[in-house]
């Protein structure tokens, strides 16, 4: 037994021995033999692993290409991100300085910087104070319309109140004046926190949802034309005056960059600075309610009004005025409905009207009058549309106190 | 042979695989040497002469999957020929054993390996042999040791 395990011993110690010979051998061969023998055990018994190995390498390249790949692709969604930044930056100084174009004169650029603290969320910080020229009491106008009024002024900086705070008050009017009231922040809750109210407007008069309200430049501080926001739904009515809801043509958390007027650019009117928007806004209106006339005569079962209302309604819808940000919802859609009207008359017979219309697109607003002027109510609206007489009214109702009245 | 000789070739397979998928995809600058737990593993279940062997066939194969000389061959040799001959402390079923053993095994195989190569030379060789060499036995030894709890029932000479 002992005998067997010398055996054994000598025999790994002899095999350890000629492993070890051979490796020593193997490793002093020459590079021109070397190569030879490992090419060959590459080319035969290690094909197996050759080819684990060069899939191994194939799968770490992927995954390393994929790393770099996944890196280049979050650069680009970053310099995306950038990229969207700037065009909005752009977009909005672009408007800005498309603002400064048209009021030429007198007013003093600003940057507004929201502080977000509490109790500040009514007031914006101007950059541009008393040596730039900027005085109490001078209105904040955006691209969009009416912004709020300066309250503070230092030399380098102001403070501006917005139209969210609850001492805010503007007289306005509808664009088309057939109504003045004043207008207020709404100090609702929720959706309805930025909203603001017209109030004061007599219970005769009633304005359309999607009408445009403007400062009337009665209080003395707003000029008159200035955007302030939209009618978008009646509120209920306090003794003789009605309320209406608006939305306003500027939001304050999309205020970063403003106009303040100087006093005697105010005093020297800036409606022709926003009546394009105005004008858009009254086709706008004037569209829905054409819209709204022909669905009321189509529900009563008039025949033919369909066709009528297609011929007077479609040139106004089509024109680039219909679709500026300020329209209505509401508006687009009804108008949008009347082109494709499906109860009305034959396929063929609406391609005649409409051809027809467009032809007469210059007689287009007599005829979208028609049949508006046709009932009774219509005609007293129109009748009660004269300016002077509205403008009179108004005046002569005491108009609330208010502190941005003075 | 037996089942237990198959299961535990299988494993030696197995970790062989590892080597030649797992390693090059990691790339790690102490890379696990899996081919070496594959050689101890083996070492300790055979008689030294022919642990001898599977070392040097072992080493021919790694130096000819690589670039240089032929130094793997005779460090496995060595290491292949020594963990067989020290198979009665490995077998003492202790973790901290087996992971000593590991770590002892790799680093005598980069020490003959680097001084039979020659290709790293002075300060380098120094830094390589007392820092580099002994974190790339420290990994491969925790390796080992999760391959060898991974695989016990493979390897585990009591069961059948």
């Amino acid at each position: 037994m002992a005998r067997a395990s010398r055996l054994d011993s000598r025999f790994d110690t002899a095999l350890f021995a000629a492993c070890l010979f051979l490796a020593i051998v193997v490793h002093g061969l020459p590079d021109r033999l070397r190569e030879p023998l490992a090419r060959g055990m590459r080319q035969t018994v290690l094909v197996p692993l050759v080819a684990l190995q060069h899939n191994a390498g194939l799968s770490r390249a992927a995954w390393l290409s994929h790393e770099s790949i996944a890196r280049v692709e979050d650069s680009v969604s970053l310099q995306g991100m950038r990229n969207l930044a700037l065009e909005s930056e752009n977009e909005r100084l672009r408007r800005v300085l498309g603002l400064g174009g048209k009021l030429r004169w007198g007013f003093v650029p600003a940057e507004a910087l929201h502080s977000g603290a509490v109790g500040d969320e009514y007031t914006l910080t101007l950059s541009a104070g008393a040596t730039s020229g900027v005085r109490p009491f001078s209105p904040v106008v955006a691209p969009d319309g009416l912004v709020g009024m300066v309250q503070t002024v230092d030399p380098r900086m102001s403070i501006a109140i917005i139209w969210t705070h609850p001492d805010f008050r503007v007289s306005a009017r509808a664009a088309d004046r057939s109504a003045f009231g004043i207008v207020q922040a709404h100090q609702g809750s929720g959706s309805d926190r930025y909203l603001l109210e017209l109030r004061g407007v007599p219970v005769r008069n009633q304005i359309r949802k999607g009408t445009l309200i403007v400062s009337s430049g009665l209080g003395g501080v707003y000029p008159e034309g200035i955007p302030i926001g939209t009618i978008v739904d009646t509120l209920r009515s306090d003794g003789y005056a009605r309320k209406y809801l608006l939305r306003p043509s500027v939001m304050p958390s999309d205020v970063l960059s403003v106009m303040i007027l100087q006093p005697q650019r105010a005093a020297g009117g800036v409606e022709p600075v926003w009546a394009t928007t105005v004008a858009a806004a009254d086709s706008v209106a004037r569209a829905s309610a054409a819209a709204d006339s022909m669905a009321a005569a189509r529900a009563a079962g008039v025949p033919g009004r369909p066709i009528v209302a297609a011929q007077s309604v479609v040139p106004t819808a089509g024109a680039p005025n219909a679709t500026a940000p300020d329209a209505p919802p509401a508006g687009r859609a009804a108008a949008g409905a009347v082109i494709v009207n499906p109860d009305s008359a034959a396929a063929a017979a609406r391609a005649r009207a409409l051809r027809r219309a467009r032809r007469d697109s210059l007689h287009a607003d007599s005829l979208r009058r028609a049949p508006r002027d046709s009932t009774p109510r219509a005609r007293a609206d129109t009748g009660r549309r004269a300016p002077s007489d509205s403008a009179r009214r108004d005046t002569a109702r005491p108009a609330p106190p208010s502190p941005t009245q003075r | 042979m037996t089942w237990r000789s198959l299961r535990a070739i299988l494993a030696f397979v197995i970790l062989v695989v590892l080597h030649y998928t797992l390693r090059p995809v990691l790339e790690w600058r102490t890379s696990i040497d899996f081919l070496l737990i594959a050689l101890l593993l083996a070492s300790v279940r055979m008689r030294p002469g022919a642990a001898a062997v599977l070392g040097f066939t072992m080493g021919l194969v790694a130096d000819s999957l690589s670039v240089g000389a032929f130094g793997a061959t005779l460090a496995m040799t060595v290491v292949g020929f020594s963990a067989s001959w020290l198979r009665a402390v490995v077998f003492a079923e202790n973790l901290v054993l087996h992971a000593a053993f590991f770590f002892a095994g790799k680093w005598l195989f980069d020490i003959i390996f680097l001084l039979v190569e020659r290709r790293v030379k002075g300060l380098d060789l120094v830094f390589q042999l007392l820092i580099w060499s002994p974190l790339t036995a420290i990994v491969t030894a925790l390796a080992g040791l999760l391959a060898l709890i991974v695989m016990r029932p493979m390897l585990d000479a009591r069961t059948g």
